[in-house]
Parts: C-alpha cells; sequence; structure tokens
C-alpha cells in the first residue's frame, strides 16, 4: 500500500465565488455604479420597499435590477412597469444568488449607465448569507411580523450586513416586537450596523432611508469622477 | 441543507489539488469552520459521501475544527468568547460594553487533505 501524505491546502472555500465578488467590485468601479444587496427572508416586503426606493430616487440615479427568485418573473415585471432595466434570474431551486450569476446577470443591463444596480435576492436568511456578491451595501430586511429574535437564530446574516431595514412598522400595533432588543443582540455581533424602521406602505422612515443611501450612493460615485 | 453547496464547492476544489500531484485517493479533508456558519458536521460528511462516490474521494472523512466566535469590545478593544446559545446574556468581560465585531467565528478553510 502506497503512503499517506498530507497537503496543505490553506484555502477559502468559497475563493473562487470570492475572486468573481471582486470582480465585480472592480467592473463597478471602473463603470462607476453603486451594488446594493437586499437579502431577507420571504415575504419580508423586498420587492415593495424597492419599489418604493425607487420611485423616490429614480428622478436622481439611473437603477437598474437583477430580480433573483426560484421561479417566477412577477417582480422583474412589477419593476420594468416603471421602466427599470431589469435582469430576472430564476434558479430554479437553488437558495441563493452567487457571485457568478450576477457578473453574467451584469452582462445584460446598460452599466455605462446606470449609478445603482440592486440584487433582490432569494428569500433566504441563511444560504444568501454565504455568498459574496461583490456588493457596497449588502443589506437585510427583517419585518415585524417575524419577530424580533431573528438576530438569534440567524446571526450569520447579521454580521454580513451593514444596514438592516425594518418593514412593515406600520402593523407593529399588532405584534410584539421589541425594537430595543433587537438593537442590542445585532450590535453585539456586529456594532456597525445601521438599523431603519420602516414601512413601504405609509411611507414611514422612507425618506430617512433614502438620505442615507443617496448619501453612500454619491459618495461612492464621485470618489471616481 | 446549506451544506450542500459548500460540500460541492470544497469537492471540486480538492479534487483539482488531489490530481495536480496524481494522487491516487483522498483520505481525509481537513477543515476549519466557524460557528457563525453553523454547518452540521454529521450533514456534511453524508453529502460528502453522496457526491464523491465514484471518484477518488469516495469513503474520505471530513474531519471539522469548529472555530468558536469571538468578539472585539467596541469601546475597550478586549477580545472575547461568545457563547452562541447564550448570546442575549453576552457583554464585555473588561468593559461591560455590549457591542462588538466578530473576529472569528465566520471561518471557512479548507487546510489539507490526506492523499496516497
Amino acid at each position: 500500500m502506497s503512503e499517506l501524505k498530507y497537503i496543505d491546502l490553506k484555502q477559502c472555500i468559497l475563493e473562487d465565488n470570492d475572486n468573481v465578488a471582486n470582480e465585480i467590485r472592480s467592473l463597478s468601479k471602473e463603470k462607476k455604479f453603486f451594488v446594493w444587496n437586499i437579502m431577507s427572508s420571504p415575504g419580508a416586503g423586498k420587492t415593495t420597499f424597492i419599489l418604493s426606493v425607487i420611485k423616490r430616487l429614480m428622478d436622481r440615479f439611473r437603477i437598474g435590477v437583477i430580480e433573483g427568485d426560484i421561479e417566477s418573473t412577477v417582480d422583474a415585471q412589477k419593476m420594468q412597469a416603471l421602466g427599470i432595466p431589469t435582469v430576472q434570474l430564476r434558479t430554479g431551486g437553488d437558495c441563493h444568488l452567487d457571485a457568478a450569476m450576477i457578473k453574467k446577470a451584469m452582462e445584460n443591463l446598460p452599466l455605462d449607465k446606470l449609478d445603482i444596480v440592486i440584487i433582490e435576492n432569494i428569500g433566504n436568511l441563511v444560504c444568501p448569507a454565504e455568498f459574496d456578491l461583490g456588493a457596497d451595501l449588502p443589506s437585510m430586511l427583517l419585518s415585524v411580523p417575524e419577530g424580533d429574535d431573528k438576530a438569534l437564530k440567524y446571526p450569520l446574516m447579521f454580521t454580513v450586513c451593514k444596514a438592516l431595514i425594518i418593514t412593515k412598522i406600520d402593523c407593529l400595533s399588532m405584534f410584539d416586537f421589541d425594537f430595543e432588543a433587537l438593537q442590542i443582540n445585532v450590535k453585539k455581533l456586529n456594532a456597525d450596523l445601521k438599523l431603519f424602521p420602516v414601512s413601504a406602505k405609509n411611507g414611514a422612515g422612507m425618506e430617512q432611508f433614502c438620505k442615507f443611501l443617496e448619501e453612500i450612493v454619491n459618495e461612492k460615485i464621485q470618489l471616481l469622477i | 441543507m446549506h451544506e450542500l453547496p459548500i460540500t460541492k464547492s470544497i469537492f471540486k476544489t480538492v479534487i483539482a489539488k488531489a490530481e495536480s500531484v496524481e494522487a491516487q485517493h483522498i483520505s481525509l479533508v481537513a477543515l476549519q469552520i466557524g460557528v457563525l456558519r453553523d454547518y452540521i458536521p454529521e450533514i456534511m460528511q453524508k453529502y460528502w459521501d453522496y457526491i464523491a462516490k465514484g471518484s477518488i474521494a469516495e469513503g474520505a472523512k471530513i474531519e471539522i475544527e469548529e472555530i468558536p466566535v469571538t468578539v472585539q469590545c467596541n469601546d475597550c478593544q478586549t477580545i472575547y468568547d461568545v457563547d452562541m446559545s447564550n448570546i442575549e446574556k453576552t457583554r464585555c468581560p473588561n468593559c461591560g460594553c455590549q457591542q462588538g465585531n466578530v473576529v472569528t467565528g465566520r471561518e471557512m478553510r479548507i487546510v489539507g487533505i490526506e492523499i496516497d
């Protein structure tokens, strides 16, 4: 029997994905656009929130959207109805988007004419957190009906995001959602996380969030001019 | 369930490495996985056994070293361990601050492989 031999690899498991994510970062610098990745569980209100942000910012920024869904094109149709260039990715069962899918989708967007590319990730709080998409703003939506304890149950997601948007605050009176407990728990692992309570339905908090987004988009684009 | 794409990715990497050195068989794959990844070793082994069937990595043992979660305090910069099952009670042992940033616990590394 031949001798056993040990080979050192010391390699990140998702190195292939991370390399493509870095290519997306370079591409977004070269073409001067901002990449915003939006993750949440199914039904947290991603599409409604994105549509609300687009309506508020589309007179100031040129926006494109990459829609990730396991099946269907309903979300992409809503974006296209606003005249927004949209690419639909159907993963056919995969529960997350990876950097290679995003890079390919970007080939079908007019990147030279865009300021912001929004990625609506697959509804899932586990796998999307594992795949770096090269976004400037990885963010998460948590809806009031889901409960404030999600940070304890899906901690990785809360550590990879820069912004946490709490949606559906118009129905706070119907749920025991503890903002303070959420804030304390998320900051234990991610002190820099910014929290934005919003209701896309009645508009509460939307101006504050859009102002924040506008500032960081301008910061990136102007740095590159 | 979320172990599947990761296990596939590990398989691809180690097969390429083993083939590049003309290995006949892979007997062990050593990994370092952070606790925040929430991977279940038994499930990774099960996926591995399925993916590696018929390849030079069939029957390889997946050995996982779990890397605990540590956090750096936002106020005094002390680095301390976090027990994820008791995170609600966690605070900096030095100054009592409840805000910090993850230092370790998100690792996903292939340390090495044993071949013959």
